[in-house]
């Protein structure tokens, strides 16, 4: 293990950055109500009071420690992007990967589903299904889902019909094994590295969508700790209160950087083609 | 020697000139310039108005986006904004009881598809206004209360018959909401609500609407007053949010910013940092922020926990954070506005829910909030996202969270949220600032309190309020009428249940530009919107 640590370290320092950035996030994220020196929804301060000892990143607009609101963003943040791109990734994967291999009209029919979704502008769609759904943190989760679902499907469809091509699919068929068995003991596990390729670069891309929507008032609800909501909210005061707009900013630049360089460090180490494998 | 006393004579005569036009003492820069005639006045509405129609609806921008079109019986004076003058009424009179008054018309107005005005207008118009099945938040809102009838004597006599004497009768009437109709633009269209139905006998015509973007009036050629309007246009630009306003504003994108939502202390530095061109004041604007409970239904159809908000509700917190400080907290009228009417501000502060610390309101709140829900409760705190409601509405939730209330926001676009209100759809609507119609102690009340008032959002019932208000209303004697009001004012403070919750009167910044000439404001956030005297300077 270290050894693997090690490699990784000395192979991919980016990558390792990448990660040092993540665990930071998700600590940050566990420990929110330990790190966070008051409530993130907590109005009991003077407004607009610039960085200090007492406020290390002010207060906002309606008195609240913005140094809490953004230790509690993590959280919200990391909640939104994990359960979003869990669910999304993995329902869209079966999907792909099950249909993929089936193949026949049920492939077909279900990739112009996926082609339908992909053809709507992802902002709009989100932007439309949290007007239906109405503003709050598991609506969000929900619209990340419905958008995340079919972009996982075509990667892991894809990936899935390179899988069956190899002959020990065609040797477990012949040896007389079911459907599910193939797609449960054979497709999936091949199927796993990209998988975990799709999860890790996801996270940073739920994590701008949710700050986006947040950002034009369509995503969680206002007093809820969201670093996009936090940005919106500062730009109505970026001349008085920059901080309000810096910090939260800050905070989802290293986040979605951080993730960004795990996820294509965790790519490069799958890619066979990187490790000087097939292909 | 007679050479030089003429030369003396002509020298004196010419620096006594020269002094009279350079030193004027107390006449503004205004009175000494010519008006100029020209050039569109830019300006902006806080939202899409979508619905138009001035005797139906209440948000300002529906005033703002039709105030230059129509024309009212009275009006107040553009030059003296204090003062009531006529409007379409040339000269008015009032019987020796009070009860009854005569408006004698202008002769040969015409409307602005070339029809003739006449008393059937007017009628027709306050026949409609006052329909007991019409719903008129403003203007019949006020007026309901004291008009019995109104008839067409003849074609340029109309007479008001009122149920009981009235002061507040003529305010009401010049009020910018009780705007003239036509009968045949009421026959064809329905209601008012229509672009193509904003046919007026006011100083601008309707020039064009386009949703979410901007609202165009332009000069009015025929205008009843020869010589106005001098502007050859008012361009209303739709601004949503404070970020956008703001910014046209720096950009002098706008001219005016007199209305709500007034300007934030810290957004009027801004503003004065980027512009040098324009003059920013302070002032009230005769609007109270409220929160309102749906007293119709659970949790704040039960009088505890109306009474539990109203506890734990810190207005001098609402006030100092979400205005900066401009304005006035807990007080049901502001002496500033209203003088004597209103109750002094150091009583109010003693009223519970108003007194400070709060230690004691907030476990008292907290008392009958377990009460009836142990484990507390999660409610729906509605909020337009029109100006800082949002911010406001986060500040609401945080106070009613220290007594067990758990609120969750739901924002509303500006008009589908006045919809939604109206139809009683809400909980809690955690801010609604409302301007007063006319600047009178009666406004508040038949604005938000009484039983049939036109913001009764919560649709809230007390007979001893509307029994109270009528008295006063009714008192044509100024001291007895103040007492009432203190009494009125006194048992709302005391019995705190009411579901329509005053925060505090409202005051901001505001700026104009300094080319703009003639322009004053008027005593509420309506009046003067019509600009019809307004100019600008080179």
């Amino acid at each position: 293990m270290t050894g693997a640590l090690g490699r990784f370290l000395r192979g991919q320092p980016l990558g390792a950055a990448g990660a040092v950035v993540v665990v930071v996030l998700i600590l940050v994220a566990l420990l929110a109500p330990l790190l966070a020196p008051h409530g993130p929804k907590e109005t009991g301060f003077a407004t607009y009071v610039a960085p200090s000892r007492e406020f290390p990143m002010g207060t906002d607009q309606v008195g609240r420690d913005v140094l809490s609101r953004v230790i509690w963003g993590a959280r919200l943040s990391l909640y939104v992007g994990l359960v979003s791109v869990v669910f999304g990734v993995t329902l869209g994967a079966l999907w792909g990967v099950v249909t993929g291999y089936v193949g026949g009209a049920a492939d077909s029919g279900s990739q112009r589903v996926v082609d339908c979704l992909m053809a709507l502008p992802p902002i709009i769609l989100a932007l439309s299904l949290m007007a239906a759904l109405g503003q709050s943190v598991n609506n969000v989760i929900l619209a990340l889902v419905i958008l995340l679902t079919p972009t996982a499907a075509r990667t892991l469809r894809a990936v899935a019909l390179g899988v069956v091509a190899h002959p020990f699919i065609e040797a477990a068929e012949a040896a007389g094994a079911s459907r599910a068995r193939i797609i449960v003991r054979h497709l999936v596990p091949n199927c796993m590295a990209s998988y975990i390729v799709l999860v890790t670069t996801n996270i940073s891309y739920a994590i701008v969508v949710e700050a986006s929507l947040s950002f034009i008032g369509a995503g969680a609800p206002p007093d809820e700790p969201s670093w996009g909501g936090m940005l919106a909210q500062g730009i109505q005061a970026l001349e008085t209160a920059p901080w309000m707009v810096f910090f939260p900013g800050l905070a989802i630049s290293l986040a979605v950087f951080g993730l960004n360089l795990l996820g294509d460090s965790i790519r490069d180490l799958t890619d066979p083609r990187l490790r000087g494998g097939l292909g | 020697m007679t050479m030089g006393f003429r030369r003396l004579a002509r020298l004196a005569a010419l620096a006594a000139a020269l002094l009279a036009t350079i030193a004027v003492p107390g006449l503004p820069a205004d009175a000494q310039e010519k008006p100029r005639t020209g050039g569109i006045l830019t300006w902006f509405d806080y939202g899409d108005p979508g619905r138009l129609d001035v005797h139906a609806e209440s948000p300002l921008v529906v005033q703002q986006a039709t105030a230059g079109i129509y024309s009212g019986l009275l009006q107040y004076d553009p030059d003296e904004p204090s003062k009531i003058i006529g409007d379409l009424a040339e000269r008015w009179a009032s019987s020796p009881d009070g009860k009854t008054y005569t408006f004698h018309l202008r002769k040969g107005v015409k409307w602005h598809d070339g029809q003739p005005f006449s008393s059937a207008d007017v009628k027709a118009s306050f026949d409609r206004i006052l329909n007991p099945d019409f719903k008129s938040p403003k203007c019949g809102a006020s007026l309901k209360p004291m008009v019995a009838s109104v008839e067409a004597v003849d074609a340029n006599t109309v007479e008001f018959r009122l149920k009981f004497a009235a002061a507040p009768f003529l305010p009401s009437i010049a009020s910018a909401w009780c705007r003239v109709a036509a009968k045949h633009v009421l026959a064809k269209y329905g209601d008012l609500n229509a672009p193509e139905a904003q046919i007026g006998t006011g100083p601008f015509k309707f020039k064009k609407y386009e949703r979410g973007s901007v609202i165009e009036w332009e000069r009015n050629p025929s205008y009843f007053v020869p010589g106005l309007p001098y502007l050859d246009g008012v361009k209303q630009y739709i601004l949503v949010g404070g970020p956008t306003q703001l910014a046209a504003a720096k950009a002098s994108k706008i001219m005016l910013w007199d209305a709500w939502p007034p300007m934030r202390k810290t957004q009027a530095d801004e503003l004065g940092r980027a512009r040098t061109d324009v003059d920013i004041y302070q002032a009230p604007i005769n609007t109270v922020f409220f929160i309102y409970l749906n007293a119709k239904k659970p949790p704040f159809d039960n009088p505890d926990m109306r009474r539990a908000v109203n506890l734990v509700i810190d207005r001098q917190e609402l006030v100092a954070k979400s205005l900066e400080g401009a304005g006035v907290p807990c007080a049901i009228l502001d002496p500033k506005l209203v003088g004597d009417f209103a109750l002094p501000l150091d009583e109010v502060a003693k009223a519970p829910g108003c007194r400070q610390p709060k230690d004691a309101d907030v476990a008292e709140a907290k008392r009958l909030v377990e009460k009836h829900y142990p484990g507390g409760l999660d409610v729906e705190v509605a909020v337009r996202q029109v100006g800082n409601y949002v911010d406001r509405g986060q500040l609401v939730i945080a106070q009613l969270r220290k007594i067990g209330i758990r609120g969750t926001m739901k924002t509303h676009e500006s008009a589908a949220g006045y919809a939604a209100f109206g139809k009683g759809d809400f909980t809690i609507i955690a801010t609604q600032d409302r301007a007063m119609d006319v600047n009178e102690p009666s406004g508040v009340f038949h604005i938000s309190y009484t039983s049939q008032s036109g913001s009764n959002y919560g649709q809230y019932s007390d007979p001893k309020v509307d029994e109270l208000t009528e008295r006063a209303l009714k008192e044509t004697n100024r001291d007895k009428r103040r007492l009432a009001y203190w009494e009125l004012q006194r048992y709302l403070l005391a019995k705190g249940d009411h579901a329509s919750i005053a925060v505090g009167w409202v005051e901001g910044w505001f700026f104009k530009d300094k080319k703009l000439r003639n322009y004053k404001p008027g005593l509420t956030t309506y009046d003067n919107n019509t600009f019809m005297k307004v100019w600008i300077a080179q």
